[in-house]
């Protein structure tokens, strides 16, 4: 109890403190101790509790009425807070909304406190495995962001205008305060007590928000509170049902009420919860206030939208998740809503320019992915809930930390300006690249917990949202990527500015990125000790979503990756260095200006891909808010529409047990080396036949088999030369990731993580491309973006489908089976033929490089890439080739050892199928690729996983 | 055994040409004389390439680029002017912003002369040239030995 009253104390005194001593000196002390002690405090915490389990802590009931006392009183200097800035500021509609917050909590008070304090909670403080992680994240990533602000906030004031008033000390203290008020949301019990906690965030998040007092500020942190206010309502109308069906105000036991026989009573309360949870969680309706936050100073960004306001929504949403398998109505809303903004978000995301908009998209649409997961309820989206919250918070704090210092450095936040970062600010870069890869690649953390809701989404057997996270995610990698390019391209000649980046930025930084490695690393150690048990708590049982081998070769990986990027590892600083092929004479590599007709020097500019046209930001917001605002209305309606039986009725979702089959380590090892060996023989020999069986289509007699090994077996001779010292280290990184992909396949692996490292794979070719900042790889790769974006919806529906075709993720359960799966998922299998037209890079989809003789963006994606680079995109061509094509045959096996002749045949046939299509069509323009694979991926995806999910049933 | 002859890529670059061997070089990769039999590949991208063509004569314009291209081309690397502009100049060769054949800008290996060469005489040239190419291959080969 002690540790617990210490963590809320700590940033109390700080920030009063704070207020107090307001010269630099002073403030960077108090900062940094408190900053300590507070980590320090909730890593003692958590080495004390992590492991306890649910742990209840009496408190005097006399204590527990003078705090309830004190919390009410500053409920109401919130409220008076809120009056007094709605005054000032003539903003009727916080003034309308502050009032009836005012008497609602007056009103409320005068219901509770008169009881007395025999009527206060027992054990109003509690914790578990959920609660001490959030302590953690709260403690460590909240506190590191506070000594960031440090050295920020030195800068910021510095380009503010002349004569502007010095407040940081208010904001340091605001930040302080904000770090309390979550330690109290996380470990109270008492409903009353974590309304106040939800209160405060509100409105510190508010005066964050409007810090600069600019007429923008104003505006923004207006709407901010606005929106809240609706959420703080909500809950305070929750408690008030609560308190009148006199249930004690806890959580736990409103949790335990709605598993009791008089649950129909608890829906309304549970529902204006979620919409509590919804709206701190910035979920479409109400998403706009998150993005009007991102004009305050970025640590307040970083604060809010990494770890503590917006996860304060998600955690109360994750802790009412077992109330969601009760109350089929509610749980329908939180999905909806969640699934609906996570997809939206991410389209949206691809639009925008602005590093800050772009992040706070995709912390919408992670949101929204973790508010969809708590509502499914069961075990394994729990399980997956809880992971986005741990990865979302470290990957995201990176970046924008990252952000804002580099906005600092550069003078600008606009993606563009971004160009060459990877020369100008090496260290910082190579943080943010970090970053973005834990966001969406595999194998971070964050795409093995989307992979979770996945399986979760399909274990329910939720058709579409598996379709809405299918699309979502294809979205994310594409902005992702293209941002990841930018910063990862190579000038020659750069300036080194990154001598002005204080050290407490860079210890910020530096520490929140170990903890993003460490966690992906400790991933299943924490699966196993801590959220397991949490779960093992909440619902008696611990999900097996990924076999723990699977999970051993993730970490290998990210290892992996963080020396590749972080270090000089693979760097060929001895190759010639060439300049990049600018079609002409090249005048000046990294400016790319060329000597071009008519005696004029030209430039040659690049920007990032936005496609405003396909998703337009305006239209897509209007459909969310209305989509959205449609499914609040009706949840709620649906409430006293229907009778109790149905609104209380449990879910009408099937629970399917996921099989892990699959070999262990020594098998995938085997699996891999085996593919290794004979993948790229296979491979070799296709193509060779490939371009035979084409010259034979085109009248002519073609060159001979061995061709392509000739053609590599040169590449391997000629002179080491290329535009920079990294490409070649990327590549020989996707190499080794296909291989791993292929080995996983054949040793009868997982197949949504073979497919998750094929897209691994394509990324590190796309960044090798973007390396070298040549406008003609640059287009290759902004069309190979775009064609995993095509192909990606197409790919995850394929395992979804294998997933209930077979009860399994794993290959190997294919060979326990009646029947093949081509049986049941003839749509699904017609679909992969459609987009392997793509992935084998065949027209007429051979958008971002192909092997014909010409193409107008001269060699794609490959254009900078000579000699040993280029053979090795050509192997790892050949092994994702032979991969391919065993997706293909895998649709024809089934318990007989006669099926893998089959496999084969169907595999080769539905190769001489690409060929012929390969010869008889032109290529195609970008957007029919992604209308067309989007096109065929919705109508499959819908029609046979409806028909294979819904068939049991009839 | 050296792989360059098996697999020589060619680019393609047009000086100051009056197009008409620019037109017979498109022709030899035609299905009619199938290159591709030699494993040739018309790549359009110097980094690629082990076979530079060159059409046409050099002027003031041009001299840099042809340069440029040549130089981005990775060893080893074998040069085919094509048509007698490209070899000499031609009959623009005392014109008064013609500087002369392709070899007054970079070193050049096969002259396959012609006005327009056919693509009898360029694929030969070519085949020339892939032996020159395994040539240097094994000079290049035998100097990093040394090393």
């Amino acid at each position: 109890m002690g540790i617990i009253a210490f963590l809320v104390a700590v940033p109390l005194i700080a920030a009063a403190l704070l207020m107090l001593f307001r010269t630099d000196q002073q403030r960077n002390v108090i900062t940094i101790a408190a900053a300590g002690a507070t980590g320090l405090a909730s890593v003692v915490f958590a080495v004390q509790y992590l492991f306890a389990g649910y742990t209840v802590f009496a408190l005097p009931q006399e204590v527990s009425y003078i705090t309830t006392w004190i919390l009410t009183a500053i409920d109401i200097v919130l409220c008076a807070v809120i009056l007094w800035s709605a005054v000032r500021y003539g903003n009727r509609t916080a003034l309308v909304l502050g009032i009836i917050q005012t008497l609602g909590v007056v009103w409320f008070a005068n219901m509770t406190l008169p009881e007395g304090a025999e009527h206060m909670l027992e054990n109003p403080v509690y914790l578990d495995q959920l609660s001490v992680i959030m302590v953690l994240i709260v403690g460590l990533v909240g506190s590191a962001i506070c000594v960031y602000a440090l050295g920020y906030m030195k800068d910021f004031q510095h380009h503010e205008p002349e004569g502007a008033p010095d407040r940081r000390h208010f904001f340091s203290a605001l930040m302080f305060l904000f770090l309390s008020a979550m330690f109290l949301i996380v470990l109270s019990d008492n409903l009353e007590w974590m309304f106040t906690g939800w209160e405060i965030t509100t409105v510190c998040s508010f005066l964050m928000i409007g810090y600069t007092r600019t007429p923008e500020a104003i505006k923004n942190s207006f709407r901010q509170i606005n929106l809240n206010m609706i959420g703080g309502l909500a809950f305070l109308g929750a408690l008030i049902i609560v308190h009148l069906t006199t249930l004690p105000l806890s959580l736990g036991a409103l949790i335990a009420a709605t598993h009791s026989m008089a649950s129909p009573i608890f829906i309304l309360p549970v529902m204006l919860l979620s919409v509590a949870g919804l709206t701190k969680a910035a979920q479409m309706p109400f998403h706009s206030w998150l993005l009007g936050a991102m004009v305050a100073p970025t640590p307040t960004s970083a604060l809010l939208h990494s770890s503590t306001m917006v996860k304060a929504g998600v955690f109360l949403l994750v802790k009412l998740a077992p109330a969601y398998q009760v109350y089929p109505v509610a749980s329908a809303m939180v999905v909806a809503i969640g699934g609906i903004t996570f997809v939206l978000c991410s389209f949206m995301a691809i639009t925008q320019s602005n590093a800050k908009r772009v992040l706070a998209y995709s912390t919408i649409a992670n949101l929204g992915l973790i508010a969809a997961c708590s509502g499914v309820g069961t075990s394994e989206a729990v399980w997956a809930a809880i992971f986005l919250i741990i990865f979302h918070t470290v990957s995201k704090s990176v970046l924008f930390l990252c952000v804002g210092t580099v906005e600092h450095r550069i003078g600008s936040r606009n993606i563009e300006d971004m160009d060459g970062l990877f020369s100008r600010l090496p260290h910082l870069t190579r943080f943010m690249m970090l970053g973005i890869m834990g966001m969406f690649v595999a194998p971070f953390g964050m795409l093995v917990s989307k992979w979770a809701t996945l399986v979760s989404f399909a274990e329910t057997g939720n058709v579409l949202f598996l379709i809405l996270l299918a699309f979502g995610s294809a979205a994310t990698f594409f902005f992702w990527a293209k941002w990841l390019g930018k910063l990862a391209g190579v000038a020659q000649k750069a300036e080194n500015v990154e001598g002005g980046v204080h050290k407490s930025e860079w210890f910020s930084i530096g520490f929140i990125s170990c903890l993003l490695v460490g966690c992906c690393v400790l991933l299943p150690v924490i699966s196993q000790t801590v959220v397991g048990p949490y779960l093992a708590g909440v619902y008696g049982e611990t999900p097996q979503l990924i076999g723990v081998d699977n999970m051993i070769i993730m970490v290998a990986i990210v290892v992996f990756i963080a020396i590749v990027l972080l270090t000089p590892w693979g760097r060929a600083t001895k190759k010639r260095r060439v300049e990049v092929y600018l079609g002409g004479q090249c005048t000046e590599p990294d400016s790319r200006r060329f000597h071009g007709s008519m005696g004029r020097t030209m430039t040659s500019t690049k920007r990032n891909w936005y496609m405003e046209d396909v998703f337009p930001e305006g239209t897509l917001t209007r459909v969310g808010l209305i989509i959205c605002i449609s499914v609040l209305l009706m949840a709620f309606a649906a409430c006293f529409i229907f009778d109790f039986g149905f609104l209380a009725g449990g879910s009408f979702m099937v629970d399917r047990e996921v099989l892990l089959v699959g070999p262990d380590l020594l098998g995938i090892l085997i699996g891999t080396v085996c593919f290794a060996i004979a993948a790229p023989v296979a491979g070799l020999l296709l193509d060779g036949l490939d371009r035979k069986v084409s010259a034979h289509m085109q009248g002519r007699v073609g060159p001979k088999i061995l061709q392509p090994y000739y053609d590599v077996r040169k590449l391997f001779t000629k002179e080491p030369a290329s535009v920079n010292a990294v490409d070649e280290a990327y590549v020989t990184c996707a190499l080794i990731f296909a291989i791993i992909a292929g080995g996983l396949f054949v040793s009868g692996s997982n197949l949504l993580m073979c497919v998750f490292l094929v897209t691994l794979a394509t990324l590190f070719m796309i960044i090798a491309a973007y390396s070298c900042r040549s406008p003609y790889a640059d287009t290759g790769a902004d069309r190979e973006c775009l064609q995993v974006m095509s192909y990606e919806p197409m790919l995850m529906i394929m395992t979804v489908g294998f997933f209930t075709a077979t009860q399994s993720f794993d290959i190997a359960r294919l060979f326990q089976l009646d029947m093949p799966i081509v049986t049941s998922l003839l749509p699904i299998f017609l679909g992969l033929m459609f987009v392997l037209t793509i992935k084998l890079r065949k027209s007429p989809f051979d958008l971002s490089y192909s092997h014909h003789a010409h193409q107008e963006i001269v060699k794609g994606i490959t254009t900078e890439f000579s000699g040993r680079t280029l053979a090795l995109v050509e192997i790892m061509h050949w092994c994702e080739s032979v991969l391919f094509l065993m997706w293909v045959g895998m649709f024809f096996i089934w318990d007989n050892p006669i099926s893998i002749v089959v496999a084969i045949v169907a595999a080769l046939a539905a190769w001489f199928f690409e060929v012929t299509i390969d010869n008889n069509f032109a290529r195609m323009k970008w957007q029919n690729c992604l209308g067309g694979a989007w096109l065929v991926a919705l109508v499959v995806g819908v029609v046979n996983l409806f028909y294979v999910l819904i068939t049991p049933f009839i | 055994m050296s792989y360059s002859s098996k697999s020589p890529w060619l680019i393609h670059y047009d000086g100051s040409s009056c197009n008409g061997c620019d037109i017979e070089v498109l022709d030899s990769m035609m299905p009619l004389y199938d290159i591709e039999r030699f494993g040739i590949i018309n790549t359009g991208n110097p980094k690629h390439a082990d076979i530079f063509l060159i059409t046409g004569a050099i002027n003031h314009q041009n001299v840099n680029v042809v340069k440029h291209i040549y130089d981005q081309m990775l060893e080893p690397k074998v040069v085919v002017a094509c048509g007698i502009c490209a070899c000499t100049g031609g009959v623009f060769k005392d014109a008064y912003n013609v500087i002369g054949g392709a070899d007054k800008a970079i070193p050049v290996d096969v002259y396959a002369p012609g006005c327009a060469v056919r693509p009898e005489t360029i694929i030969d040239a070519v085949l020339k040239a892939v032996k020159i190419l395994d040539e240097k291959a094994a000079k290049m080969g035998a100097s990093e030995k040394n090393r």
